[in-house]
């Protein structure tokens, strides 16, 4: 290629580029989308409601409770299984919900950290109690309150669980500490979830932190630690809910991981432990997008699934902790032994103490600046 | 020439060009002005401010993967080119019904989904299945080793994915080779080896050419087995720009990288193009038009 | 030991290919096994059964996701491999003005991450208030796809004999004729291969398709999702049968073939009629 072709080439790309920047710079600048928060407007529900959830996250089918509500309610129900995961979720609806635009959804269902993040970003309505009777008549004492959402301004919670840990009793059946997974005889076979939120907090309390005040020193210790044992070999690997494979397979012998899981292991020597030195809950909550077309709808949907016997038929499919009072006698006619399941209905002793899937602490740059130190750790 | 003639090219190129300047160079242009911007979108956005800090910011914390991607998919190109070459002969010298089987069988795999094709090899390569036990008695792996969430994982990962991309192109270039050719050079007494290196290989270099171009770039930037077939260590730079992306939502960091990673593999293509000699691939100079 | 020799490639394609379908048997394999929940493990603890092959068309989204999957990845195939055809001609055959940029243009989607690639490419398509759905998903399809189905078919292009075709324009035909009836069957295999991919292509994307489907589902959007919370056994009968009904179709259809030969008794003249015949002469 002589000079003068290079040359051509060069100009040709740059020329390129720069015309497409100048088309792009058009668009402005990306950042809040700023304004008043709207509320949701209640109402007698009609017409058709589009809502996303996360997939199993609901009895399915012609009898499930999306059928139900549609009948119920007469309004034409579209019900979506598209939040894959938190961030995967928010990665492709953030430039729609800059724009105050919710691609058709009036409903969806993320976990609480992520909920406030996107009320703070201005992407969610708030909601208005009056048009929830059946919601706040039912909702579970325990769960009327949340760090992310005091008031119940914007969230009202779906289903939630305890992160802890999943131990192979077979072949180490003495681990019942966080501890305990990281003994080195058990290295390389030990998994930890990709999941800051869900991770860090545990390590944090294993380390003696208070789970009540985290501060930023407590999450940095605990985020080098999770670098020494990655270094090592210790930590086989950071999962996403994967870890269900490892176990089954026999490739890890202790995981820390959800509750709920237990369908997704398929075999019957591994069972869900709540660690002795820490533990977490999540709760994930419906939310109310900006320029959600339906919102009568969606509210009339809250307050559908917290009727007792619908949520009794959703907690015995999903089987994750059910925020709705009055489920557990439901379900004791039907199922008991689902009813007697701490995992399903735990009493508050059981969660006292634990971490709730908290935020850094501080302002926004140092939550950031956490978040990138433990992304750095896990994509090492 | 008339004008006509001339323009012919242009008829030819425009739907193509069209469609990647509408669908892929402006939507580049906005990567590029979020390359470009600073700020992070919890603490009021992201402003346009010629920070041009970005990209060497992203080379600098993200070197280890990059390198690290590099050795992976050079190394999953190698052996897909070892395993696919002669694959695609034999596919050739078929007669039909065997080589549409044949290429379908190629193909097959890829209804399956990505993720459950690479979740069966985690299940055939985990610790305690019957293949690790054979490797570990013919030593290939200590006794207490294992495959998987190591980079050997991840290229064989890699390797078996792409292999699709590297047959085709090639057995497209030697199907049309002119068995005449061959059959000459052993007339003038070449042995088998030297009419292979010398009639064969040349002729098909074009089909290698694209198969190793149409491997290494995606593999470069994936990130799909290193989640799924690797551990703590075996991260690419494609997990780190989805994590920049996703997780950590600095996008101006994530679209700088992305476009250093761009000009990255192409100064890696335009240095192996050189060294395979541009006319495999661009082809002769043509008509001027 | 010489039998060994002279079929030594054949042999090796055996294995090989045998080695492209172990994921295939895998999950053949465990379409059978019985899962408590119905949910895939990868585990035989329960025993086999039929149940997720009796009631396969049981889960209506996994159907439809797939549906469209299929329409997707035809619909993108023909026209991504038109288009790519169109301009691997261009870019082989003429020196013009743009040629190396536009061959610099072929390579940069290839080598663009996806994840930027399928979030610039919404930024796009929300700028202009597209609404988001099949439409946004075959665009972006195409999109990727055109590179591929260049290269490989200028692979093809490389080398061509023109001479068949100057001695065609010789015998009085035109361009469009000559194309028609020389050059395009000669390059059909490179395009028929540079079809495939794009098809493997297409019905395989992930992460392009996820930002840009808006609420449509695509198969691999419904096999990730799933993932999270288990996923249904059936995918894994479905994808079997997906692989056995298409090589049965590809038997029957060659079996036809053969059999419609041997009944005229007249074989086919090479480069009209049976395109994948022994290597062309160009």
């Amino acid at each position: 290629m002589t000079t003068s072709q290079r040359l051509r080439i060069l100009v040709a790309a740059a020329l390129m580029l720069a015309t497409a920047v100048l088309v792009a710079a058009c668009g402005g600048d990306s950042g809040n989308g700023g304004g008043e928060v709207q509320v949701a407007q209640g109402g007698k529900p009609s017409g058709e409601v589009t809502i996303s959830n996360w997939p199993g996250y609901i009895d399915p089918g012609k009898d499930g409770t999306a059928a139900e509500f549609e009948k119920t309610s007469g309004v034409d129900t579209t019900y979506i299984e598209d939040v894959t995961g938190n961030t995967q979720f928010f990665g492709k609806l953030q430039p729609q919900l800059e724009r105050g635009d919710s691609g058709g959804r009036s409903l969806f269902v993320v976990t609480n950290w992520l909920a406030k993040q996107m009320y703070d970003l201005g992407y969610l309505q708030q909601i208005d109690h009056a048009d929830l009777k059946t919601v706040f008549q039912n909702i579970n004492p325990q769960f009327v309150d949340d760090e992310t959402d005091p008031g119940r301004k914007f969230s009202i919670p779906w289903q939630g669980g305890l992160t802890g840990i999943w131990v192979n009793t077979s072949e180490a059946p003495e681990i019942r500490s966080l501890k305990d997974l990281f003994d080195p005889k058990y290295k390389g076979r030990v998994t930890v979830l990709d999941e800051m939120r869900d991770t860090v907090p545990l390590i944090m309390q294993m380390q003696g932190a208070d789970p009540t005040n985290f501060t930023t020193e407590d999450w940095e210790k605990a985020i080098d630690f999770l670098k020494q044992e990655a270094d090592s070999g210790q930590i086989r690997r950071f999962t996403d809910n994967s870890y269900t494979e490892d176990l089954t397979s026999g490739n890890a012998i202790a995981s820390i991981g959800w509750s709920g899981d237990a369908s997704l292991i398929g075999r019957d020597d591994v069972e869900w432990r709540k660690p002795t030195d820490g533990c977490d809950t999540f709760f994930d909550q419906m939310v109310i997008p900006v320029g959600a077309p339906n919102t009568a709808a969606a509210l009339a949907f809250m307050n559908f699934v917290y009727r007792p016997e619908v949520q009794a038929d959703i907690s015995a499919y999903v089987n994750y902790v059910t925020p709705v009072d009055g489920v557990k006698e439901v379900l004791a006619k039907k199922d008991p032994e689902l009813a007697n399941d701490p995992l399903i209905f735990p009493p508050p002793s059981f969660t006292r103490g634990c971490s709730e899937d908290p935020n850094p602490p501080g302002s926004e740059q140092q939550q950031q600046d956490i978040t990138e130190q433990f992304q750095d750790v896990v994509t090492g | 020439m008339t004008i006509r003639r001339r323009l012919i090219p242009y008829w030819l190129l425009a739907p193509g060009a069209l469609w990647l300047l509408l669908f892929f160079v402006i939507p580049m242009g906005f990567m590029a002005q979020q390359a470009l911007e600073s700020g992070a979108l919890l603490t009021g956005g992201f402003t346009f401010t010629w920070e041009w800090s970005n990209f060497p910011d992203s080379l600098s914390g993200n070197s280890e993967q990059i390198v690290r991607s590099f050795y992976y998919a050079g190394a999953a190109t190698i052996l897909a080119l070892l395993i696919s070459y002669p694959l695609a002969y034999a596919i050739a010298q078929q007669s039909g019904r065997w080589r549409l089987l044949l290429l379908f069988a190629v193909i097959a795999p890829f209804f399956t989904t990505y993720l459950i094709r690479t979740i069966a090899w985690k299940t055939i390569l985990a610790d305690q299945s019957p293949v690790i036990d054979v490797l570990q008695y013919v030593h290939l792996l200590p006794d207490d080793g294992r495959v998987l969430a190591t980079s050997g994982a991840v290229i064989a990962g890699l390797t078996y994915n792409f292999l699709p991309f590297m047959i085709l192109p090639i057995y497209a270039s030697i199907e049309r080779l002119d068995m005449r050719l061959i059959e000459a050079a052993r007339d003038l007494y070449a042995s088998s080896t030297q009419a292979f290196l010398r009639v064969t290989l040349p002729m098909t270099a074009p089909g290698i050419v694209a198969g190793v171009l149409l491997t290494f770039i995606p593999a470069f930037g994936d990130y799909v087995n290193a989640t799924i077939l690797g551990g703590t260590h075996q991260n690419m730079i494609g997990n780190k720009i989805q994590s920049l992306f996703l997780v950590e939502r600095d996008y101006p960091e994530a679209a700088a990288l992305s476009f250093l990673m761009m000009a990255l593999i192409l100064a890696v293509v335009v240095v192996y193009i050189r060294l395979a000699g541009t006319e495999a691939f661009m082809g002769e100079e043509g008509e001027r038009a | 030991m010489r039998w060994l020799r002279r079929n030594a490639l054949r042999i090796y394609a055996g294995l090989a290919v045998l080695y492209m379908l172990i994921p295939i048997v895998v999950i053949a394999v465990f379409s059978f096994a019985e899962t408590p929940k119905d949910k895939l493990n990868f585990a035989i603890s329960n025993g086999f059964t039929l149940e997720y092959w009796q009631h396969a068309f049981a889960i209506q989204e996994l159907n439809d996701a797939l549906r469209t999957s299929l329409e997707l990845a035809a619909l993108a195939t023909v026209i991504s491999t038109a288009i790519g055809t169109l301009m691997a001609l261009a870019l082989v055959r003429y020196d013009f003005f743009g040629r190396r940029a536009s061959n610099l243009l072929i390579i940069l989607p290839m080598a663009t991450p996806e994840i930027v690639m399928g979030a610039s490419l919404l930024s796009l398509f929300i700028f202009y208030s597209a609404p988001l759905g099949f439409t946004t998903l075959l665009i972006a399809h195409v999109m990727f796809c055109i590179s591929f189905v260049v290269v490989v078919v200028r692979s093809r292009l490389i080398g061509f004999d023109r001479s068949l075709e100057e001695a065609a324009r010789d015998l009085g035909a035109t361009p469009v004729q000559t194309f028609r009836y020389v050059t395009l069957p000669l390059i059909l295999p490179g395009v028929f291969a540079a079809a495939l991919l794009a098809f493997a292509l297409s019905i395989d994307d992930f992460v392009i398709s996820n930002f840009n489907s808006g609420t449509t589902v695509t198969f691999p959007l419904y096999v990730f999702g799933v993932a999270l919370r288990g996923i249904p056994v059936q995918v894994n009968a479905i994808a079997t049968m997906l692989f056995m009904v298409t090589a049965v179709a590809i038997l029957l259809v060659v079996w036809q073939q053969r059999r419609a030969e041997r009944m005229a008794s007249v074989k086919p003249e090479q480069e009209k009629t049976d395109v994948l015949a022994s290597p062309a002469r160009a």
